[in-house]
């Protein structure tokens, strides 16, 4: 079972848990499970195209899926999936 | 309702005027009661945009994943992210907008001739099209 921590805005949707213990083979079964357990999170998470949002980077421990093998990186039991969004900006654009 | 307390917009403050005449960004840990957020803490964060950063700002999401451990090792919660703009209002720009996310508030303090003069905080929304205004509190 890996472990996958809840953002705080985001822990309304999951029964207000800080972190879920979710079975799966690779980072994209587990956020398969987390989004089949509270349907809520998949709107936050994913586009109506079923894509991870822009916004949206996964951590496997301290590693960016992106340069792992993404949703298909496999996990074992002591592995933990960090969910954490892309955020810039500036008084640039007005 | 975003209350920050003294320490943590202290914090805010020194690191928006050491920043300018570039922007600066952080995190803020704190809790949430219902609707009612208190800022407790404020971490100052690198602004890593890769250019002029005097009108603009981006966090390493790796920073922002330390920030949130360090907030769950406090028994906080990560609640907000806080960026200046300097010589300009605290409005929130479509460069804010386009790269912020809806899980968040964001605080933006506004910096002239290295000072600070004001601050507002929104809510953007899921699409990144609109932003809300949200009540912050800071002392004076």
């Amino acid at each position: 079972m890996a472990k996958v921590l809840i953002p705080t805005p985001l822990r309304q949707y999951s029964d207000k848990l800080d972190s879920v213990e979710l079975s799966g083979a690779t980072v994209g079964e587990v956020l398969g499970e987390l989004t089949g357990r509270y349907d809520e999170l998949r709107r936050h998470l994913y586009s109506d195209e079923g894509k991870l949002r822009s916004f949206v980077n996964v951590y496997v421990n301290d590693e960016d899926i992106r340069y792992l093998q993404r949703e298909a990186t496999p996990l074992t039991d002591k592995d933990t999936v960090s969910i954490v969004p892309s955020i810039a900006g500036g008084a640039h654009g007005d | 309702m975003i209350r920050i307390e003294k320490d943590a917009w202290d914090r805010m403050v020194a690191h928006a005027r050491s920043a300018y005449p570039d922007e600066c960004c952080g995190a803020m840990l704190g809790a949430i009661d219902n609707s009612h957020k208190t800022v407790k803490v404020a971490v100052e964060l690198e602004n890593a945009y890769q250019g002029e950063r005097g009108n603009r700002y981006e966090l390493r999401p790796e920073d922002l994943l330390r920030a949130d451990r360090e907030a769950r090792r406090q028994g906080l919660d990560l609640i907000g992210i806080f960026h200046s703009h300097p010589d300009a209002d605290a409005y929130f720009s479509a460069t804010d907008l386009k790269n912020s996310c809806p899980w968040y508030s964001f605080v933006v303090l506004s910096v002239k001739g290295g000072e600070f003069d004001h601050a507002a905080c929104y809510l953007p929304n899921a699409d990144q099209t609109a932003a809300d205004s949200e009540e912050l509190v800071y002392p004076n």
